[in-house]
């Protein structure tokens, strides 16, 4: 081969290369387009990891009805009683917010059982483990989770407002509480080594 | 329909500065990292099996893709690669390289974990791309500057740059998809969307201080400029007329979001990276320009400057450099 014509070889990979580059842009930036704009289209017709990355646009579309936030709380094997459970040394990745990995999880995965079920493992096998504070003492085991949804009314504009901040889970009343999963009283059993009357 | 192509083709392949891109390649590369950042303190917890993750869901919608927990030696070489690639990307150090191991770093980590993905998540690897494939890492690199150094020539100041032109419809796209699925939403329905988001998690004292003096019709007139801006955002960035007063306005929103929304704030410095890196006029690049060939010394440029020469002159002077890393999209 003569240099000319590698260079010449050269110079159409790259031609082509630019123009496999352009088509991608273009792919990418309708998908991200159409996927904001509710079109199914992108969903439809590229692989599911692939249309995940096109999901960028659609930024807080619907007003919030709620300030949500979740709570766990773990059943005291001795005491046969519920106590709220600081899930924050367990999930350390910014603790303070909703961006938090067990409000994630709450928020994305709350009614499917098996990830609730792996999460009422980990837990359970993080408390017990005894390795950090998380308002249950560390020489109580507990035997299982209840994982609650706070859901605080937003106020209307011209009421005294309050900071934001985090309030034990019994300072919010009944109505603002909903659980959405509690481990079942056989596996409370089974981790207690006893019979487990009224956890429900 | 010919001739709206032919344009934009045109368009396209228009020769703009190359500090556009520059921009991006040294600040998107910061917010990336400063996004992740907590997220990487923490490596073995959140890529790895140190942490809670989310079990095989066997294709369920919410998990574009199961990948297991990587052990923690893996988890934090990934961290480690994904700091290491991104500070290099940004100091110019085999731009190309280090742009594709930052993207692939995001790209794993997205996929990996459900949980900690947002959309500075999602959106970085496609940056991360455009900047790989474009000429990015050829003014004010280390390695630019040393080659220079060497050789003497100059940095082309402009040239076609199909990555910008991406970046730039990638804002536009941006802010008119999001404009939308608002429209499509609440934004047109319920009066106080912006106010109903002042409330939970993300609040900052500045949201609380504002959401406590200003009343609530306010919230209302500044959900409706946001809305406009967002849903005409093609019209107002695309007319040049119209350009700079957008650019002002979204840097201004973002400037707010950052402040009202804590942790949002990566994604406001990342947006405003490409509203700089691609709507600043011409005009105020020359500034940014003069400042750049201050710190691009080229070969012969300090011993002139001792002789008493101008620096400019001795810059007109210089060859312009051919040889640029990379190639263009």
């Amino acid at each position: 081969m003569t240099p000319r014509s590698q260079t010449a070889g050269k110079a159409a990979w790259r031609v082509r290369g630019r123009v496999a580059l352009r088509v991608l842009a273009v792919v990418y930036l309708m998908g991200v387009w159409l996927d904001g704009a509710g079109c199914g289209i992108p969903a439809a017709v590229l692989p599911r990891a692939a249309n995940y990355f096109v999901q960028v646009s659609a930024l807080f579309p619907w007003a919030a009805i709620t300030s949500i936030d979740y709570r766990a709380e773990g059943f005291v094997c001795s005491d046969g009683t519920w106590m709220e459970l600081d899930t924050r040394p367990y999930f350390p990745i910014d603790p303070e917010d909703k961006e938090n990995r067990f409000n994630r999880v709450m928020h994305f995965f709350r009614e499917n059982r098996t990830t609730m079920t792996a999460l009422d493992s980990y837990l359970v096998q993080s408390h017990d483990s005894g390795q950090h504070d998380d308002g249950i003492p560390r020489d109580r085991a507990i035997g299982g989770v209840r994982l609650w949804s706070l859901r605080i009314p937003i106020p209307a504009p011209g009421d005294r407002l309050e900071r934001v901040s985090r309030q034990p889970l019994s300072s919010y009343p009944p109505e603002q509480r909903k659980a959405y999963y509690h481990t079942p009283r056989s596996r409370l059993a089974e981790r207690c080594g006893r019979r487990i009357e009224g956890a429900d | 329909m010919g001739w709206l192509l032919r344009r934009f083709l045109e368009w396209v392949n228009e020769p703009t500065p190359v500090l556009r891109i520059e921009i991006v390649r040294i600040f998107a590369p910061l917010a990336i990292l400063g996004f992740m950042s907590g997220r990487i303190a923490h490596a073995d917890e959140w890529i790895g099996d140190a942490g809670f993750h989310v079990p095989d869901l066997g294709g369920d919608w919410r998990q574009p893709l199961y990948i297991p927990a990587l052990p923690s030696w893996a988890a934090w070489t990934v961290a480690a690669a994904m700091v290491a690639s991104g500070l290099a990307c940004c100091l110019g150090v085999r731009t190309r390289a280090s742009a594709i191991t930052f993207a692939a770093t995001l790209v794993f980590v997205a996929l990996s974990d459900r949980l900690e993905t947002y959309t500075v998540t999602k959106l970085s690897p496609a940056i991360m791309l455009a900047v790989a494939s474009s000429p990015a890492g050829a003014r004010l690199g280390v390695e630019s500057t040393w080659k220079r150094r060497k050789t003497g020539k100059r940095p082309k100041r402009v040239r076609p740059i199909g990555a910008v032109r991406f970046l730039q419809l990638l804002v536009m796209v941006m802010y008119s998809a999001s404009g939308i699925a608002k429209a499509r939403g609440d934004w047109l329905k319920v009066p106080l969307v912006l106010w109903s988001h002042l409330h939970d998690s993300y609040q900052t004292g500045l949201s609380f201080a504002l959401a406590s003096v200003l009343p609530g019709w306010t919230w209302t007139v500044l959900q409706g400029l946001v809305l406009a801006f967002e849903l005409f955002a093609p019209i107002w960035l695309g007319l040049s007329r119209t350009r700079p007063w957008a650019l002002v306005f979204g840097l201004s929103m973002h400037t707010m979001i950052g402040l009202m929304f804590g942790p949002v704030r990566w994604l406001a410095l990342l947006m405003m990276t490409l509203l700089v890196a691609g709507y600043l006029p011409e005009r105020l690049l020359g500034p940014l320009d003069a400042l750049a060939e201050r710190l691009e010394p080229v070969k012969g440029r300090a011993s002139r400057r001792t002789a008493g020469s101008r620096p400019e002159r001795v810059h007109e002077e210089g060859q312009e450099d051919d040889e640029l890393p990379g190639g263009d999209l």
